[in-house]
């Protein structure tokens, strides 16, 4: 057992302020927003540059190389549908902190990303689905048990496949919400790993209602069993759950500072 | 699928906190794993003893103390000799004097006195200035004694929670020397007084810790788990909050319990005071060193022998 590790989601180019920064290379937005996730306990700082299918190479190495020499190599997460671009990002990565994470492979189109994880020594976030949301926990356990296979099959720990139950949004989707845990709860009765889009379970919900549900979701997932989780350490509300879970587990010493340290 | 070995992963080390400067520096701390498990990993430095000399002397010594201060008329002169008994690795100079419901001589003497102590020892051994128990008081005796000292590199016990905002900011931060943060068997208290000095300014690595003491068979069962709760946290679980190397006074407890009191015409049971007293504070030493201590302070030449003995030999 472990502290819970945290993934920092804030440095994704569907912010138009950090897509701005990406295409112009213009360090100051990205670096602000890697400073004030690490300063909310970050551990991982998740890299997003989208399908980055021209110039995503470049791109990748560029982002790497700037997080990693500003925050004293800093682990990072490296987030695109462009296989090369990750590969291209790992070839400068410092592992001096923490190997890098492949995000994302799945059992589906994806499951090439295992093999790219592998070969390269990495972390992969192992997404349990094919095609579309998995309809039952049986279909997320063989999704998984697919992915573990094949890493095993190249090489790898099973602690490097870090399992994504695929969080699904509440609004609409609410009757899911114990698949997501039970299947959870599974991965932990495995030993496995786990990781996931957390806030995506409070999409479309107004932005006050947002931290309360997912630092619910959160301290629910932690008892079932969750690892980690990608999500916005700069959201106090879920920041204080994970580390009063962290406390309650007996993952570190309690003391009356525990939420400043 | 072929079995593969489980390697243990290593644990975080403890920090390395040097005491003393040039040639009479020594290091706390360091080590990566569990006490004097040297097969498991590197123990940089072996735990080490310090002497404890009393401003004020001991009254009722027993002979072989009574006997190694003789013809000592001050606390230098006694620091001296003290320095000089085998197996002793710096000195520790209590300043019994200073308590205000005794002699309560002021801060400017004690910090006089600090400063001969610390001529009189010169290359010899590093010192570590000890309070009254007073809190108050401490907190102004450390003030003028670190200001005496300055460039010394001398470990001040103790900063608590009731003081440590005037000690820390005096001692570690104007004077730049080594804080020792106690608390009293709380191992919560510990972590938030380390947080609290380090949230001042002081960095962790001038930090040592003093997570209480209690003589062998008087509630030691907490001062064991205490040290032992700890060690896990800062080696397992690379709590940076708690990784100082930690001092434990073990004389002061052993010293004044009536295993090491009460007179062979009180107790004719109980065979020869002096040596039921080396016999207490060998015990207890030896435990909080098993449990991970990296530094313990001793009264009587024949404990110290024992206990710098068996450090060699583990080590």
């Amino acid at each position: 057992m472990a502290k819970f590790v945290v993934i920092g989601e804030r440095i994704h180019c569907i912010s138009p302020a950090i897509k701005k920064a990406m295409d112009t290379k213009d360090p100051a937005p990205i670096l602000k927003r890697a400073d004030e996730q690490l300063k909310a306990g970050a551990t991982y700082l998740d890299l997003n540059i989208g399908p980055a299918e021209t110039g995503g190479e470049a791109l990748m190495e560029w982002g790497v190389k700037l997080l990693q020499e500003n925050f004293d190599n800093v682990p990072i997460a490296l987030d695109t549908a462009n296989r090369k671009a990750i590969e291209a990002g790992i070839r400068v990565y410092n592992r001096s902190k923490g190997k890098p994470i492949v995000n994302s492979a799945d059992a589906g189109d994806r499951i090439g990303n295992i093999d790219l994880a592998a070969d390269n020594d990495a972390i992969a976030i192992a997404l349990c689905s094919a095609e579309g949301v998995p309809g039952s926990v049986e279909e997320r356990q063989g999704y998984c048990m697919t992915m573990l296979e094949r890493g095993l099959e190249h090489g790898m720990e099973a602690e490097d496949l870090w399992f994504d139950p695929l969080f699904l949004v509440i609004k609409g989707m609410q009757d899911k919400q114990s698949e997501v845990l039970e299947t959870i709860r599974w991965f932990a009765e495995q030993g496995f790993n786990s990781t996931g889009g957390l806030s995506n379970v409070s999409n479309g919900a107004p932005k006050h209602i947002r931290p309360i549900l997912d630092s619910t979701m959160v301290a629910m997932a932690i008892q079932a069993g969750l690892t980690s989780a990608i999500v916005n350490p700069c959201d106090d509300r879920l920041r204080e759950a994970i580390k009063s879970a962290d406390i309650i587990k007996n993952e570190t010493l309690y003391a009356d500072s525990y939420l400043e340290i | 699928m072929a079995f593969k070995k489980p390697t243990p992963k290593p644990g975080s080390a403890i920090n390395e906190v040097t005491l003393g400067v040039g040639a009479n520096a020594i290091t706390l701390g360091g080590e990566s794993v569990l006490p004097f498990y040297s097969f498991d990993g590197t123990i940089p430095n072996s735990p080490k003893i310090g002497i404890e000399v009393s401003d004020l002397g001991f009254e009722n010594a027993v002979p072989g103390i009574a006997e190694l201060y003789a013809g000592t008329s001050t606390p230098a002169e006694a620091a001296a000799k003290a320095a000089a008994v085998p197996g002793v690795d710096f000195v520790c100079l209590r300043f019994e004097s200073a308590d205000p419901n005794g002699q309560n001589r002021s801060a400017e003497d004690c910090a006089v006195t600090a400063k001969a102590v610390s001529d009189a020892l010169g290359d010899s051994k590093p010192l570590v200035i000890i309070g009254c128990k007073n809190n108050e008081k401490d907190a102004q005796v450390f003030d003028k004694a670190a200001a005496a000292l300055e460039g010394k590199n001398i470990l001040f016990v103790a900063s608590k929670e009731e003081n440590y905002k005037t000690v820390a900011a005096s001692v570690g931060l104007a004077y730049n020397q080594k804080v020792g943060a106690e608390s009293s068997v709380d191992i919560n208290l510990a972590k938030q007084l380390n947080v609290l000095i380090t949230q001042m300014g002081v960095d962790g690595k001038n930090i040592v810790m003093n997570v209480g003491q209690a003589a062998a068979g008087y509630g030691f069962e907490y001062v064991y788990s205490t040290i032992d709760r700890i060690k896990a946290a800062a080696q397992n679980q690379n709590d940076t909050t708690l990784q100082m190397p930690i001092f434990t006074p073990v004389s002061s407890e052993t010293w004044g319990v009536k295993e090491a009191t009460a007179s062979a015409e009180d107790m004719p049971g109980w065979g020869d005071v002096e040596a039921r007293g080396v016999s207490m504070e060998i015990q207890t030493a030896v435990s909080v060193l098993s449990a991970g201590s990296n530094a313990v302070m001793l009264r009587h030449p024949k404990s110290i022998e024992a206990v710098s003995a068996l450090i060699t030999a583990l080590a």
